[in-house]
This record gives structure tokens, sequence and C-alpha cells, in this order.
């Protein structure tokens, strides 16, 4: 094997690993900072070694018996830790390469506490972002650089200064009980949905790592499901990126241009992920648990997935869906959404009365959806100097030129 | 990208339930084919960076003596 192909192994070594020997590391040495550390210099030692002595039969043993290895050394030089010396030093000499298959269930509980610790509260949302993506993704930090459209220097910065704020603020590393549970969960699902919509709206430009995030952001959601089947909004984030995944390749025409839900080629939707996304939504409802905001958006795109054909849409149930996502987490967007979908099932008067009693919020001042839908609803009950009004005003609020001339050109038509 | 990975074995392979590919959160698919003149087949259908890293996660499926075929699948 020649050392080209040797660091392309190394690379997937490490996605496939990094994760497992960072949490393993953690549980030991409770900080996720110092863990990430020595496994760095794991993977330094592997690129180093083999590419002259070969790649181990089991690397991943390989990587986590160095890392701990190293762990041994950091601490031996801190007197006060050496119980954990002791700790560490007999989990070594048991975790042979040929004894890894054993630990794979303890890793599961590591793994877990590793996504509720980079995801946790105390951190800003970029920093649980790039810290998830580092630790559980195993991407580089140029690689979530290019993702995110910042410098390396940024991303590198961000992750110091997160692992930083882990262990000033004494975060434990473990599973949250209780109360917490929730709120910590919600932090974590947060997270990989925020991963997975950037990949997602980048559907222009040719960076290729950008839809490689909404393939990473589902990885972890469907691991996260693994070791967590008894949570309902797990399984329903994961049924939403599921069916939203699966219209990638109909989202864009063949300039690039974005191509509504509703006038998609439906053929080229994905329907082994439409699939998946069905049955993650089953599982969700199996558990009894209250509807959480994932699960609702989930049944919503689910109703959108099993018409064959737009006209078939289930547009009262989407309604009635909106008017329960309006309850859990509402907002004006929500109202606005469930306008359309009223639109769709009762007609554009039923849509019209809900958008001008949602008009005179502040949060959708300014948004260019509101004229663009009303003038929609104008059109259709034949008042076309209304709508012609409320075409021009939104194409005057959009920031998307494609969009402008779009809204322009139904102005004109009016 | 999307590689479909053949295994095909002279005995009942129940390492084919392919339980590390899920938990790993790869695993899009799996089933058994037809048995044919050479012995048990069955497939995984799996969502990985690249094919180093469908070799590696198949590698590390403890699997009796058999025959493993990796192919990307062509157009997702």
């Amino acid at each position: 094997m020649g050392a080209t192909s040797v660091h392309r192994t190394v690379d997937a070594v490490w996605r496939m690993e990094s994760a497992k020997v960072i949490a393993a590391l953690a549980r030991y040495v409770r900080d996720v900072g110092l863990a990430e550390e020595m496994a760095q210099d794991a993977l330094v030692q592997a690129l180093e070694q083999w590419p002259e002595q070969g790649v181990p039969r089991n690397p991943g043993a390989w990587l986590m018996t160095t890392a701990k290895r190293r762990a041994v050394d950091q601490i031996r030089r801190r007197e006060n830790f050496a119980r954990k010396v002791e700790e560490i030093g007999r989990d070594v000499q048991e975790t042979t390469p040929d004894a890894a298959e054993g630990i794979e269930d303890e890793i599961g509980d590591d793994l877990l506490s590793l996504m509720f610790t980079a995801c946790h509260p105390v951190l800003g949302t970029e920093a649980r972002v790039a810290l998830t993506l580092k630790m559980l993704g195993g991407l580089k930090t140029e690689e979530i650089a290019r993702a995110f459209l910042v410098s390396d220097a940024t991303v590198a910065q961000r992750i110091v200064r997160a692992k930083k704020t882990l262990a000033d603020a004494g975060v434990p590393f473990e599973v949250p009980e209780g109360p917490e549970l929730a709120s910590r969960l919600a932090s974590v699902l947060e997270v990989l949905y925020l991963i997975f919509n950037e990949g997602y709206s980048a559907t222009q430009g040719d960076d290729w790592l950008r839809p490689e995030l909404c393939a990473e952001a589902l990885r972890l959601g469907r691991v996260l499901a693994e070791l967590a089947p008894k949570e309902a909004e797990v399984h329903g984030l994961v049924a939403l990126m599921e069916i939203q995944a699966s219209r990638t390749r109909a989202r864009t025409g063949p300039g690039g241009e974005p191509v509504l839900l509703l006038e998609q080629d439906r053929g080229k939707w994905d329907w082994l992920l439409i699939g998946r996304g069905l049955k993650a939504l089953e599982r969700a409802e199996a558990l009894n648990q209250p509807p959480g905001p994932y699960y609702v958006q989930a049944a919503l795109a689910a109703c959108h997935a099993r018409a064959r054909k737009a006209e078939d849409t289930d547009w009262q149930r989407i309604a009635a869906l909106y008017q329960v996502l309006a309850g859990i987490s509402p907002s004006p967007i929500v109202e606005l959404n469930r306008a359309v979908a009223l639109s769709m099932a009762f007609g554009p008067a039923a849509g019209l009365a809900l958008v001008d009693e949602i008009a005179g919020e502040k949060a959708l001042q300014g948004y260019h959806l509101l004229p663009s839908v009303r003038g929609d609803f104008l059109v259709k009950l034949g008042r076309t100097a209304e709508a012609k009004a409320e075409f021009e005003k939104a194409a005057s609020l959009t920031r998307n030129e494609r969009e402008r001339t779009l809204l322009l050109e139904r102005a004109a038509s009016c | 990208m999307r590689f479909m990975v053949f295994v095909r074995s002279p005995s009942p392979l129940a390492a084919l339930h392919g339980d590390a590919l899920r938990h790993a959160g790869v695993l899009l698919d799996a089933g058994d084919l037809v048995p044919g003149a050479c012995g048990v087949s069955g497939y995984w259908l799996i969502d990985v960076r690249d094919h180093e890293e469908a070799v590696e996660r198949v590698k590390r499926i403890g699997l009796p003596a058999c025959v493993v075929e990796i192919r990307q699948v062509a157009v997702v």
C-alpha cells in the first residue's frame, strides 16, 4: 500500500473512530478538550507510523490504545491525578487491539455523553456546531471552515474557546437525567438540524462539502436514534431530515434555479430516503409521547412525501398539523404557512383571513413572503389591482434577484 | 456516496443484519438474496464519504470466509 493510499485509509479510519476514541478518553480524564488533544496525538502517530509499518489489523483499537498511553503520560506529570493514572493504566493493559470489540457497549454511552457535552447550552450556537462536527463528525478544522465559508483560524479559535468554556464551567461528562434531559436533548437536536440546514440550503455553489454537512447531520441523527431509541423527538428529527434530504435532486432546475416543492418532479425524489423517513416517523408515533416540533414538522413533510402528485396532497391534514405546530412553537412564520395550507384546503378567502390577522406582527414587517402570499390569495379571488400592489411590495422587499424578477412578472400580469 | 456491498458465503450469515453499520448511522438498507450456486448471498446499502471508508467499515465486520464485493452506486 502506497503512502497516499495509507493516508486515505488513515483519514477514513479517523472519521470512523475519532468520536469513539475521544468519548472513551473523556470518560477517564473528564475533560473533552484534553481527550480531543490526546486523540489528535494518536492520529499524528498513525500518520507517522502506518505508512512505514502498515495499517494495523484493528486500526480503531490501535488509535484508542495509543491515545490512552498518551493520556497516562500526560496525567503522570500531575501528581494529584494519581488515581486516574492507575485507572487508565489498568485499562491500557486490558485494551489490546484484539479486545476492542468488547468495549462497544460502553462506547455507546460515552458517545451519547460526548454529544450532550459538545452541544451543551453553555456554548454559543456556532461553538456547538463546530465542536460537534470536529469531535463527533471527525471533520478537520479546514473542512468545517470551508463548509461554513469562514477562515480556518476562525473555526480553530471557536473550538479552542469552546473547549475552554466547557472546562471553566465544569460541565460534567455525562448523559443528563430527569428534567434536565429534555432541554439538553433539545440543544443536541437543534445543533444537528442547524448542520443539516446549512448543507440543505446550499443548493448554489460548487463546494462539495456543503452537501456533506447534510449527510453528516443525517448520520449523526441516525446514530443518536440508536443511542436514545425512546426519545420520540430524535426519531422525529431523523424523519424530517430523511424526507427533506429525499428532495435534494429535485430542488434545483438545470440552471441551478430553485424549484418550489409543488413544482418539483417527484420522480427525482429519493424514495429510499422517504421510506426511511416514514419508518422513523412511525417509530416516533409508537412511543406515544406528546408531539414535539420536529415530529410535527416531519409529519408535515410526510404529507407531501405521501402524495405521488402535487394535487394529491392532503392540505386539510397539513393545515391541522400547522395548528398543532403553532401551539407548540408559536411564530408568525408558522401562521403564514398555515394560511397557505388553509387556502389550499378551503379556498383563498380562508387563507386571506388568517394573513390579514397576522399582518400587523412585528416579525413579519419587511418579510417579503407576507405580501407575496397575500398577493397570491388576492389573484385567486379576482382582486387583481390589490394583488399587483402586493407583488410590487414583495419585490421591493426581497434580496434575491431571481425572486424579485419573478414577483415583478407576477405584478405585471395582474 | 452510496455503496452496495454484496456478500456471498457458503453458510448463513447472521452478520448480515449489519448492526455495526446501523449503529454507525451509515446503513440505508440490507437484505438477503435468493440462494444461488455460490451459496447464501446478501447485501448492504451504505452511505459513506468515500470508497476507503466503505472498505474500512466492512473490514470491521466479523464475516466468515466469504466473497465481498463493494460497488459504488452510480446515480444518487
